[in-house]
């Protein structure tokens, strides 16, 4: 196979397509950056999915546990020794993600004799105001995306991650439309949830192409909370605490949303 | 730079929530000193090179949680080294560790510990049991003896904090250099001025107008304050409160809602009242 490059092309694209398929049904994860801090949130009860990272740094992730489990205790370790060896305030997202976690998942995705990662992940780095906040999504193969503003695209103050491109691409739409940096917590918990709603009914009929109208989203949310759990998890800005990550519960987050 | 490029060993799982184990395998800590075999204590320090060591840390419960408070001074041999040091370290929400001996190998210890509770509630996604801490503690102490056998790094701290199972209740410990850990029930004091401190709040628990357990938080900050300067009153190492130089004793307080740091002003009141 070595000797072959067109095998190994083909080799890695069959890889591609295995775990697209695998990664699809993952449910959406979105991560909104507000006044007071950023917000994780995504609906469902299997199993934990938004996970604290460091003091700043705060992670969502969808794909197979065990590699979901490997990275988590990767990007924890780096961190952690980072932050003791120097300082909390060494410890940075980008460097994290770009110099440790990203070679690591495109050297497991390329050795086609090994096992790649399967997994998707979500990370994001609280700053001193919103427009220091960092958002970056990490792919299976090493690919990075970030919410700074590029070629084609303006900076966003959000990012999510979805089983498919298709539901990514139609939450990023949504979010872009109706996302304000400057908001109340209950503003961006109403537009992260209706952003999951999209990203999940996406997943369900795969030939969306457009955003569905607001009383579908609306009744499709509804019949998602009466019978799953919300996960989220917030980064505070508040400066006085070191430790800026919390889970939310779900008892805490269903008043809120009752309008 | 190194050590974050590097990329993660993926024969180490750091799965256990070991922390000092994870920072040994990747050569961040020393490992544990060896006992040496002609022990050291007891034999006069040679005056070539002594090292800096704070003195006289205090802890009790009361009425509003636990109490910790520490003197500023730092000494090496004879000489005063800094008037402004701080022995009183918080580790976490709820916890503290207050230290005597040698600074250099304390504050070491409370970063070990700071992360090590840190990494654990990460790494586990649950937070580290209160006897977990009292022995991780312990644990350092431990692998710190070969030093302290050298006549270098003698740490003996006290542990407060405040345990939301079974009972909610504010839990206090005190440690000796080789890392035995005992739960004090009233009170708790170290150094070198804790014999008089000791004296005073054993005559306070007892004979006093009310036991500590029940005092309201000013008249815990002033007992604390004058066994303090009683303490300085005959040991040279301890700090006491300065008058001149208005240094005042660094006090916290732990209960259930975390920690407070009391602000120098609330204490020089407390002094200038019924102290000074």
């Amino acid at each position: 196979m070595i000797e072959e490059p067109y095998r190994w092309v083909e080799a890695i694209a069959n890889r591609r397509e295995y775990i697209e398929a695998q990664l699809a049904p993952g449910s959406p994860i979105a991560a909104l950056g507000y006044g007071a801090g950023i917000l994780f949130l995504t609906l469902g009860q299997r199993r934990q999915k938004i996970f604290e990272v460091y003091d700043r740094i705060a992670m969502g992730a969808i794909g197979h546990p065990g590699d979901i489990e490997r990275l988590r205790m990767a990007a924890i370790e780096l961190a952690s020794t980072e932050g003791f060896t120097r300082s909390a305030a060494d410890v940075s997202l980008r460097r994290l993600v770009h110099y440790s976690l990203s070679p690591l998942m495109k050297g497991a995705f390329e050795q086609v004799y090994g096992a790649p990662y399967l997994a998707r992940m979500l990370f994001a780095e609280i700053g001193e105001r919103p427009a220091d906040d960092l958002f970056l999504r990490l792919e299976y193969d090493g690919e990075i995306a970030t919410n700074g503003a590029t070629f084609s695209q303006a900076r966003q103050d959000f990012a999510v991650l979805s089983g498919t491109g298709q539901s990514r691409e139609l939450m990023e739409s949504f979010l872009k439309a109706e996302h304000r940096a400057d908001g109340s917590f209950e503003t961006a918990l109403k537009v992260a949830l209706d952003a999951w709603t999209i990203g999940h009914m996406t997943l369900q009929a795969s030939d969306a192409k457009e955003l569905p109208g607001r009383a579908v989203v609306e009744k499709y949310r509804q019949e998602q909370l009466a019978n799953t759990g919300i996960e989220a998890g917030v980064l505070e800005r508040d400066a006085s605490r070191a430790i800026r990550y919390r889970s939310l519960s779900d008892t805490e987050l269903r008043p809120l949303i009752n309008d | 730079m190194e050590s974050f490029l590097v990329a993660f060993d993926q024969s180490f799982s750091g799965a256990a929530g070991d922390f000092p184990a994870l920072l040994r395998h990747k050569g961040l800590l020393a490992p544990a000193a060896v006992v040496s075999s002609t022990p050291q204590v007891g034999m006069p320090r040679e005056t070539s090179w002594q090292p800096t060591e704070a003195t006289t840390i205090l802890a009790f419960k009361f009425s509003g949680g636990v109490l910790v408070a520490g003197d500023r001074r730092a000494t090496a041999g004879n000489t005063v080294v800094y008037d402004r040091a701080d022995k009183v370290l918080e580790i976490d929400r709820h916890s503290i560790m207050a230290i005597a001996g040698v600074p250099a190998t304390a504050w070491e210890m409370a970063r070990v510990l700071e992360h090590s509770f840190q990494y654990f509630r990460r790494t586990q996604l649950q937070e580290m049991s209160v006897d977990g801490k009292v022995r991780a503690l312990s644990k350092l102490l431990r692998d710190n003896f070969g030093f302290v056998m050298q006549g270098v790094g003698v740490v003996v701290p006290i542990f407060a904090t405040y345990d939301p199972h079974p009972k909610p209740e504010a839990r206090l410990y005190f440690y000796d250099a080789m890392g035995a850990q005992f739960e004090a029930t009233d009170y708790a004091a170290t150094g070198s001025g804790s014999p008089a401190v000791r004296g005073i709040l054993h005559y306070e628990n007892n004979w006093g107008a009310k036991p500590l357990q029940k005092l309201g938080e000013d008249e815990a900050v002033s007992i604390a304050l004058r066994a303090l300067d009683t303490a300085a009153e005959s040991d040279t190492s301890t700090g006491g409160v300065d008058r001149g130089g208005k240094i005042y004793p660094l006090i916290k307080i732990v209960s259930r809602d975390g920690i407070i740091t009391l602000p120098e002003s609330k204490i020089a009141a407390v002094f200038k009242e019924t102290v000074a």
